[in-house]
């Protein structure tokens, strides 16, 4: 068997060509613009959440600085409790309540806890507020000391093991309970109530105040159940105003009694009013009429508390047991105890708990916040089903406020609760009243902060005073002495500005706050986190985002931050929400350019050594958006410009100069005509130059051949070239895997899918007649194929080498299959000449042996299902491409089939299309070819 | 071979009036047969006077208890001698609360049920089974609680007071302390003539006061007389807080005490002995300095 077949090649008619051809027509818009357009719109989506994939760990700096906002959020939260008429809104509203206390006023202080039935303590020497005379108290400690349940007092107890002992001691009277020691759960309700007392640490007081209040609602819910037993066995009673007195057997209405009794003859004020409270539900066994007589009378009884705190809270107890017994009627307990509240206001300010909250080390607005969640609840309920008239009650509250000193506390409570339109009606009055005792008002940046939050919620249209509110604001928060405060107070009003004032109002506003800035002559790096919240709140609530960049003093604004850490997060947060928020198609204001490109700046110069990976991602991410945005029109000149200004600021990233390489290509692609050839040329020689800079030999290999491309289209033939011959010496050095995403992924797909292009287009690339040899690049190609990793057995191999055959045979042709108007390709500069066919006939030859070779190899290495692939591969460039007139072509030809034919049966897909199309073909020839094929068979 | 015996009452608040009848059963618990010798009941009711101990020294010569005052005394069998069978056996039984008929001088009609420190006012059931020979008869006691009726609520009498330094009286504010502070101080009951059923009201106002105030305080007393001993103690029954700490000023705290069962009872003057109340209204301030308010209370079994 003869090893060597020369390869000829077919020279297809003309008149056979033109069945070939593809069918044209014309049409009206480009396919795949209509695409482009869906593109962007997802794009901008998919671009945010692509984003937050790996930001969300960048976007804050300090998670307790997060956990805090949050609470914030929360906190601000008015009337958005569903204000449905049922017992069940309460319920919810406390449990929320209840969780934002816990959370909220906690201490690391040490507390001290009393009581007779905890194991462990020292014995406590309880003095007792008594007028009995020294003696005989004396006398009564002394038998208390042998009493078994003497009074145990355990001090240094953290918050943690304050309330790991609270939860014991409510299972103790769970406990006690079920032993049948009704009276020592009783005693102690007492002492966990007597707790309350207790304002030493004051700050935990709301808590302790929650943890206790349950307790007493456990042991409430017990006596309550048990005389319901006792009456009526195991109903199922949802409300206790269901329980019919009259129906009440004697035996539970007298231990109904009993219990009231014992409460009524503690001694002590505060504990008697708790339990009693926490007994209220069980009036309902002895009469229903008493419920309501009786909350009337504690809420008056709770006048003799004197420390304002523990009485708020006992305030805010009772209407909780109000609401939870008596739903909607209970709304005028919460009024009641409000009025009482406020008849008492100037208790708080009392010298003596000034003196109190000072020991403990407190300021005054922290010691006014822990009233806000009882006042705040005294106001919800009261406003919960007073609707109609909550305008009448705010009008009377606030003409209280500006009557009282210290109205601050009331002022913020009335803020937090009232709904945003009566507070939006009435914005003025009450900036007013701010400003009238703005001096002295501790809880300023709250009252200001809750305020503008209202107003931020206020409809769209613009509000009549919104300026005259704005310039009174500006007075106030002009002469806070906090920065925190003033950052804290401008972020809602900013809002507010921007979404009801003109630009250049903010404009004023911004500067003012720069000048603030300046003036108290700390730079916001202090308060970065409520600086970029500032920042970030202002971009989120402008509606035309790009005006923020028209500004004259946002760029400065944002220059007030120094450290660069703070700066780049700055730059990050003002770019990756503009971008979320800008829907334009391109940007071509200069002014939003620059300042963009400073951002970017800022960003691209954060990135050093140890810059995580992700994190380069995101900044490339926001520069590439920030690339492909921007837009010159049809000045390309600037446009190229701006793209060398790019390359030089952000040559750290990779993905930014890929971006931009595309972007050049795609201005070049544009720039058509005579006059810009210079700017084509300008432009193949930009991406020329940065195409090496990359690190990954990939991308840089894409982009070679992108350019390459592009060079030709544009007829410059020799960059195009410069390119390729790029593109050639890099193809051996990719290496076999990359990383991408932390995972290690081969390249060879990859690289053949740029062969495979690379040799579509190297068949219009005219060949450099300086040079002596002919198909220069594809021949520097064929060299190269063997230094590529490649083994000879991958079917990646073979496969661009049948792929470089299909190549040879297309440029042996006289006409070429397609060609660039422009570019003179081989076909037209050769115009067949012999030499050139013979040049390239012989790489065929050497290909074709090449793929014998292979074949063989895949025999020897058994790999017979490749073999037969590649067996019929090449049979049919032998039969489509090949000469079968010559001699050796058409043993080729048989000798292939046969092969085929041994490896494996006929019946495959491929083998009977190729089958099929060999009998169609009507070349005598062919129908030789067909009958020695068919004999071949038969032998 | 164990009984067990137990009297029940119908009224679970064991409270009767004068002229109702008492009934309940008395339940035998025995896990076998019991033979007896007759089982009666017997309804007691009378006044204890005991000495205050202070006297002691100088009354030695009585004896520490007078002998208690009778105010009822009735028996009845409730089954003649015979067996009871193994099980649970109720045996119901009825009894009238009757005052002595034959009146001796001093008898004062059958009282209010009072447990004082030196005067107590009881009733009890006592069942006993009288068993064989050997075997001790077994008893139980069952206490029950005696009201008056109720009569027409009373007028009501309400009292004013205003406690400023020159108000106190000496005695009471003794010298120890050379400068009073300036406070004024009003305080208002309702009515000092005062329904057992229903607390007592009343109201407190702080209008000034110069250092701060720890605590005010509302206590009952009791003051206990016998003619016989020639004594009469006050002592408390009751206190109970009514404002804690500095309370504000200038407004009205209200006074509200629940007069405790058993422990109270109508003011009561008899040949022997009398029970009456008193209230004090007590003002501590910051350094335990005292200032007290007495008012005489009358208290009425009334609506």
């Amino acid at each position: 068997m003869p090893v060597y077949y020369e390869w000829k090649s077919l020279k297809i008619q003309k008149s056979i060509k033109l069945t070939h051809k593809s069918p044209r027509f014309e049409v009206s818009n480009h396919p795949l613009k209509a695409n482009i357009m869906t593109m962007r719109e997802s794009s901008s989506v998919s671009f945010m959440d692509h984003l937050n994939k790996w930001s969300a760990g960048f976007e804050e700096i300090d998670p307790l600085l997060k956990f805090e906002r949050m609470e914030l959020e929360e906190d601000f939260q008015p009337g958005s409790v569903g204000k449905v008429d049922d017992f069940v809104t309460y319920s919810k509203a406390w449990s929320m309540k209840r969780t934002k206390i816990l959370n909220k006023y906690t201490t690391g202080e040490k507390l001290t806890i009393v009581s007779s039935f905890l194991p462990g303590g020292e014995k406590a020497l309880i003095r007792q507020v008594s007028n009995l005379n020294e003696k005989v108290k004396n006398r009564l400690e002394q038998l208390d000391d042998f009493d078994e349940d003497s009074v145990r007092k355990t001090m240094g107890l953290s918050q943690q093991e304050f309330v790991i002992k609270i939860n014991m001691l409510n299972d103790e009277i769970r406990k006690a309970w079920d032993s049948e020691q009704r009276v020592k759960a009783f005693k102690i309700c007492i002492q966990c109530s007597k707790m309350l007392c207790d304002v030493n640490v004051m700050q935990f007081y709301p808590s302790k105040f929650i943890l206790i209040t349950d307790i007493l609602d456990t042991f409430g819910n017990l006596v309550f159940q048990r005389l319901k037993e006792k009456s009526f066995g195991n109903i199922d009673i949802k409300n206790a105003f269901d329980v019919d007195p009259k129906q009440v057997p004697e035996v539970a209405k007298e231990t109904c009694q009993n219990w009231m009794f014992k409460m009524a003859s503690i001694r002590e004020l505060l504990p008697r009013l708790y339990m009693e409270l926490a007994l209220l539900k069980c009036y309902i066994f002895i009469s229903k009429e008493d419920v309501k007589p009786a909350l009337a009378r504690l809420t008056t009884m709770i006048r003799g508390i004197g420390i304002p705190l523990v009485s708020v809270y006992l305030r805010l107890y009772l209407c909780h047991v109000a609401s939870k017994l008596l739903g909607n009627d209970s709304e005028s307990y919460f009024n009641d105890n409000l009025k009482e509240f406020l008849d008492e206001y100037h208790q708080i300010f009392h010298p003596m708990m000034r003196k109190k909250y000072e020991t403990q080390l407190l300021t005054l607005d922290k010691y006014l916040s822990l009233y806000t969640p009882a006042v705040d609840w005294l106001l919800y309920g009261t406003l919960n089903n007073t609707k109609k008239c909550n305008d009448t009650l705010l009008a009377k509250l606030l003409e209280r406020c500006s009557e009282i000193e210290n109205n601050e506390l009331l002022l913020c409570c009335m803020l937090n609760e009232f709904d945003s339109a009566s507070i939006i009606q009435n914005a003025s009055t009450i900036l007013e009243i701010i400003q009238s005792s703005a001096e002295n008002m501790v809880m300023l940046n709250d009252t200001l902060y809750s305020l503008g939050e209202h107003l931020c919620t206020a409809d769209n249209y613009r509000l009549v005073a919104s300026e005259a509110l704005i310039q009174t604001w500006w007075k106030i928060t002009n002469n806070l002495k906090s920065t925190v405060s003033f950052l804290q107070v401008l972020e809602p009003w900013l809002h507010f500005a921007c979404t009801h004032l003109s630009t250049q109002h903010v404009n004023i506003i911004l500067r003012g706050t720069i000048r603030y800035m300046i003036k108290c002559d700390k730079y916001p790096d202090e308060h970065y986190g409520h600086f970029q919240s500032v920042v970030k709140r202002m971009l989120k609530a402008i509606p035309d985002v790009e005006e923020l960049f028209l500004m004259d003093a946002f760029m400065p604004l944002l220059e007030l931050v120094h450290t660069s850490n703070a700066r780049t997060l700055l730059a990050k947060t003002v770019l990756s929400i503009f971008f979320s928020r800008y829907n334009g198609v391109a940007i071509e204001d200069h002014i939003v350019i620059s300042s963009l490109m400073r951002l970017c700046c800022t960003l691209h110069d954060s990135i050093n050594a140890v810059t995580v990976e992700d994190e380069i991602k995101l900044c490339s991410d926001l520069i590439n958006r920030f690339v492909q945005v921007i837009s010159y029109q049809n000045d390309l000149e600037e446009q190229l410009n701006f793209y060398v200004d790019c390359r030089s600021s952000f040559i750290k990233l990779d993905a930014v100069l890929v971006t931009l390489v595309h972007c050049v290509n795609a201005l070049a692609a544009r720039a058509t005509g005579v006059k810009s050839k210079w700017l084509q040329r300008a432009c193949v020689a930009y991406c020329f130059i940065t195409v090496p800079s990359l690190r990954c030999t990939l991308a840089k290999a894409h982009l070679y051949l992108l350019s390459g491309q592009v060079a030709l289209l544009n007829n410059c033939i020799g960059q195009a070239e410069a390119n390729f011959k790029a593109l050639i010496g890099l193809i051996p050095d990719i290496p076999e895997f990359i990383m991408e995403d932390g995972q290690k992924k081969p390249t060879n797909v990859k690289v053949s899918g740029i062969l495979s292009d690379f040799l579509s287009t190297l068949l219009i690339l005219p060949d450099n007649l300086d040079s002596n040899c002919k198909a220069y690049i594809l021949s520097g190609l064929i060299k190269t194929m063997d230094r590529i990793h490649w083994k000879k057995t991958d079917s990646l191999y073979y496969t661009t080498m049948l792929q470089i055959l299909d190549l040879l045979c297309a440029m042996t042709q006289e006409n070429y299959a397609y060609n660039i108007d422009a570019v003179l390709s081989n076909d037209k500069l050769y115009g067949c000449d012999v030499d050139f066919i013979e040049y390239i006939e012989k790489y065929a030859t050497s290909i074709c042996q090449d793929l014998l070779v292979v074949l063989k190899t895949l025999g020897d290495n058994k790999e017979t299902k490749k073999q037969y692939n590649l067996a019929l591969e090449l049979f049919w460039r032998v039969i489509r491409r090949g000469d079968l007139q010559e001699r050796l072509m058409f043993s080729l030809a048989a000798n292939l089939w046969m092969l085929s034919q041994k490896l494996q049966d006929s019946n495959n897909k491929i083998a009977k299309a190729i089958m099929t199309v060999l009998q169609q073909d009507s070349r005598p020839i062919s129908q030789q070819l067909l009958k020695k094929l068919e004999e071949g068979v038969k032998n | 071979m164990s009984v067990n015996l137990t009297i029940q009452l119908k009224r679970a608040s064991k409270v009767y009036h004068e002229g109702e009848t008492i009934a309940g059963v008395v339940v035998i618990d025995s896990n076998s047969d019991v033979r007896h010798e007759g089982l009666t009941l017997t309804m007691e009711g009378c006044v204890n006077l005991q000495l205050n101990t202070k006297n002691v020294g100088i009354l030695d010569a009585f004896s520490s208890n007078i002998k208690p005052l009778n105010l009822i005394n009735t028996c009845i069998e409730l089954v003649p001698p015979g067996k009871i069978p193994t099980g649970i056996t109720e045996i119901p039984f009825e009894m009238p609360l009757r005052a002595r008929q034959a009146v001796s001088p001093g008898y004062p009609g059958l009282l209010e049920t009072y447990h004082g420190v030196f005067v107590n006012i009881m009733y009890i059931l006592k069942c006993s089974m009288k068993r064989s020979f050997l075997n001790k008869p077994l008893n139980v006691t069952c206490q029950f609680f005696v009201q008056y009726q109720q009569q027409e609520p009373p007028p009501l009498k309400p009292v004013r007071c205003e406690i400023t330094p020159s108000t106190i009286r000496a005695s009471s504010s003794g010298s120890s302390r050379a400068s009073m502070p300036h406070f004024q101080i009003y305080a208002e009951i309702d009515t000092t003539v005062c329904p057992l059923d229903k607390p007592i009201t009343g109201k407190i106002r702080v209008d000034e006061c110069s250092v701060p105030i720890k605590s005010i305080e509302l206590q009952l007393v009791r003051v206990e007389t016998c003619t016989v001993l020639f004594s009469r103690d006050a002592t408390e029954i009751q206190n109970i807080q009514i404002g804690e700490g500095d309370v504000c000023r200038s407004r009205d705290i209200p006074l509200y005490m629940v007069l405790p069962r058993l422990f109270t009872c109508p003011t009561t003057t008899t040949v022997n002995f009398k029970i009456e109340f008193e209230l004090n209204i007590a003002v501590i301030f910051e350094d335990d300095y005292l200032v007290t308010e007495n008012f005489p209370i009358l208290l009425l079994r009334s609506r």
